[in-house]
């Protein structure tokens, strides 16, 4: 349902993504890992168009973005946003908002959900991330694990068909982190497509059906986590998971 | 701003520092100081302009008019040097009392309020007090009685403004000398009545109007400190001597002023300065009326200055919104406003506005008071808004976005109330400074605090009390805000 073609993106002289061509399926959840500044946030904030880009398309469910930022590519990213989620880093709620408003806002105000039946809609939302009983809760009265779960509770009440997740734990105290991949495993095996920015490998390999890695704006890797993360074939990779010895005595290591 | 607290507060403090050191300790001794030193010092307004005194045409940075060639005269007489002092002509009074000048000279009549507070030489000067009408309108007749009712211009504090007030017709008070002409031509008033000596430099020469008649008789003389006596009686004597010798006819007729009314000072005599010192009655205390009328003008302030801001800031959301998010010319637009209307003085845009567009729309004054504060602190609400807008974290419009709102309701559901949540400490401050700007407002004759009570003031002849009271309403108006404020900050930072 996602089509990159020869996705390029710079900043100045640096150049970020070089030329990327990668499809994505749906009901997949793919993992896409890496050191940073390997490429892997700016190719998900380009699938929903936080970051504009200087070459390529790409093509979320028939809608087309060509470079050229906001302006051109309005339209395609009315109908994308609408049906791609996505949840950040420092998920970013509505600091003026309730957990319930944060969920409410966009499906009242975009989709025309009258507010009882999209209130509804967010109380089941909350229980189904756990949070059933912080409805009235403010985002300066939660803790990270928690805005990080109404954040997501807030993407899915658009009924996105698929969710980009850009770090979803790493700005999460350590004791937080569980809470939240508990309900991105739970969302996996919902069917939920998925496209995961994370440095959590043992999640990456436990959830996913694919692993992309990146390096200097380049997918160095593409495959199954088995074979990705136990027997990866680029130097980088190995360099990057720890890998010091070759693949096969790697992964006979516990 | 700070000049504004500032002209609230000094004559307060002037009070307080004339009062205790009243008393005659340093009687006679500006005369010998004079002496001493060689100059007489006067003060005057230049604004008030010709025929008194007005910055000479022909030859750059010198000043001329009847009263600088009159000044000169008498410092020559005394032996000594005039020196021009510049002074705003309302405060005359109150900056002779603190020594600013020698003697002040600048078309102050004798009126009951001054004559009890300063020594008046005998006149030098006597005028008319002079009715004027636009021409098509037959309704204006030599009756003042016959003006209850109507729009009557004059200047604050002025013998007209007296007499006027005598028969019960609150006018419509104007700063300078040339508007109310310009008003009545333009039919914002029905009437003008003022000094003949003004009225025909600026009325008579307008064609659409005519003059109804001439009423009683007025004096300008010369003021002295209450104390200096020997300095009154020096410059009275030397002021006798440029009169009898015909020198006072010479300056007269140099700026054209000369009439027959002038020959009756020739033969001034003791009983006629008697006469016109003699209604110098015991200053009125300040009445419950005064209170009346200062609540009144407070509320007129507030009004001002409430509306003043509903209209800064929508009209200042929606600049900061044009040059945060506009196109390159929008936000080129919103900008040159914001730079025009804080680069240049209120004062000026409240003229320009009053005065400057009158020809093409025609203003009441409080609308254009409204629309002169409210467009200027716009101005600086955008500048706060843009700032709290800038404030909020980058992150907020992104998830926005990312839900499929539009760029516009994103701004307007989203980031809008979070920077206004941000601004709202610096947008109370400026309603603050706002309550008390509006005072500026009195230059296109609205009658608000301030200006009700330096009316006051010199009508019971005291700064103390009404500067006090205009103090403690300003403070009843803008601390409460403070307070709701405060408690509305700790409401919305909870969230």
């Amino acid at each position: 349902m996602i089509e990159v073609q020869g996705l390029e993106k710079k900043y100045g002289d640096r150049t970020v993504i070089g030329g990327v061509s990668v499809s994505f399926t749906r009901g997949q959840v793919v993992c896409l890992i890496g050191p940073s500044g390997g490429g892997k946030s700016t190719l998900l904030r380009c699938l929903n168009g936080l970051e504009s880009f200087d070459g390529g398309t790409i093509t979320v469910g028939g809608e087309k973005l060509v470079p050229g930022g906001p302006r051109v590519n309005a339209r395609a990213l009315a109908a994308i946003r609408c049906r791609v989620g996505m949840v950040f880093q420092t998920w970013n709620l509505f600091a003026h908002r309730s957990a319930i408003g944060n969920i409410i806002e966009a499906p009242v105000h975009v989709k025309k959900v009258p507010i009882a039946e999209a209130t509804e809609r967010a109380h089941s939302l909350l229980k189904k991330v756990g949070l059933g009983h912080r409805a009235d809760a403010y985002p300066s009265e939660m803790s990270g694990g928690e805005q990080q779960r109404v954040a997501i509770a807030r993407a899915l009440a658009m009924d996105p068909e698929a969710l980009l997740l850009d770090e979803p734990t790493s700005a999460l105290d350590p004791e937080r982190v569980g809470e939240v991949l508990d309900v991105l495993r739970a969302l996996a095996e919902g069917g939920l497509t998925m496209l995961i920015v994370t440095h959590e490998m043992r999640f990456a390999k436990e959830v996913s059906d694919r692993v992309l890695v990146l390096h200097g704006g380049n997918v160095i890797e593409d495959g199954p986590p088995s074979e990705v993360l136990d027997r990866p074939q680029h130097e980088r990779t190995r360099a990057f998971l720890g890998l010091s010895r070759a693949p096969r005595e790697a992964a006979g290591t516990p | 701003m700070a000049s504004r607290v500032l002209q609230l507060i000094l004559p307060v403090a002037l009070a307080v520092v004339a009062g205790s050191c009243g008393g005659s300790s340093v009687a006679d001794d500006t005369l010998a100081k004079i002496k001493r030193d060689g100059v007489l010092r006067w003060g005057a307004d230049i604004q008030g302009g010709a025929p008194y005194i007005y910055e000479d045409p022909e030859n750059d940075g010198k000043i001329k008019g009847f009263e600088v060639a009159l000044a000169d005269a008498l410092a020559a007489e005394l032996g000594v040097k005039a020196e021009f002092v510049q002074n705003d002509w309302s405060a005359l009074v109150p900056s002779l009392e603190r020594e600013t000048f020698d003697i002040a000279m600048n078309g102050l009549e004798v009126t009951p309020a001054r004559s009890g507070r300063v020594l008046f030489t005998r006149p030098y000067y006597v005028f008319a007090s002079r009715l004027m009408a636009r021409r098509d309108n037959k309704e204006i007749t030599a009756d003042l009685n016959a003006l209850k009712g109507k729009r009557v211009g004059t200047l604050t504090n002025s013998f007209t403004a007296d007499q006027l007030l005598a028969i019960g017709i609150e006018p419509i008070y104007y700063e300078g000398v040339e508007e109310p002409y310009q008003d009545l031509v333009s039919g914002r008033i029905d009437a003008v009545f003022h000094d003949d000596i003004i009225a025909g430099r600026y009325g008579e020469p307008k064609p659409e109007l005519r003059v109804v008649g001439d009423f009683a008789d007025g004096f300008y003389a010369i003021a002295t400190r209450k104390e200096d006596l020997a300095l009154e009686e020096a410059v009275d004597s030397a002021l006798e001597n440029v009169i009898q010798s015909g020198k006072m006819e010479e300056i007269l007729r140099a700026e054209g002023i000369w009439n027959e009314r002038q020959i009756g000072l020739r033969a001034w005599s003791d009983d006629d300065q008697r006469r016109l010192l003699g209604d110098a009655h015991v200053a009125p205390s300040l009445r419950w009326h005064h209170i009346v009328m200062f609540l009144e003008a407070a509320a007129i302030t507030l009004a001002i200055s409430v509306l003043a801001m509903a209209l800064a800031i929508p009209l200042g959301l929606g600049l900061a919104v044009a040059r945060l998010y506009g196109g390159w010319l929008v936000a080129k637009l919103a900008e040159a406003y914001v730079e025009l209307y804080r680069g240049t003085p209120v004062l000026l845009q409240l003229y320009v506005l009053y005065y400057g567009l009158a020809p093409i729309i025609k203003l009441n004054a409080f609308t254009a008071a409204v629309l002169g504060l409210g467009m200027n602190y716009a101005a600086y609400e955008a500048e706060v808004y843009r700032a709290g807008i800038q404030a909020v974290p980058r992150g907020q419009m992104e998830a926005a976005l990312s839900l499929g709102m539009p760029t516009p309701l994103a701004l307007r559901r989203i980031v809008l109330p979070q920077g206004f949540r941000l601004a709202l400490p610096s947008v109370t401050n400026d309603f603050i400074a706002l309550l008390k700007d509006s005072s500026l407002v009195s230059v296109i004759t609205v009658v608000e605090l301030t200006k009700r009570m330096t009316i006051t003031a010199v009508d019971v002849r005291s700064w103390l009390i009404p500067g006090a009271l205009c103090a403690f309403l300003y403070f009843v108006m803008s601390y409460p805000l403070s307070l709701y404020a405060r408690r509305l900050e700790a409401r919305l930072a909870r969230s």
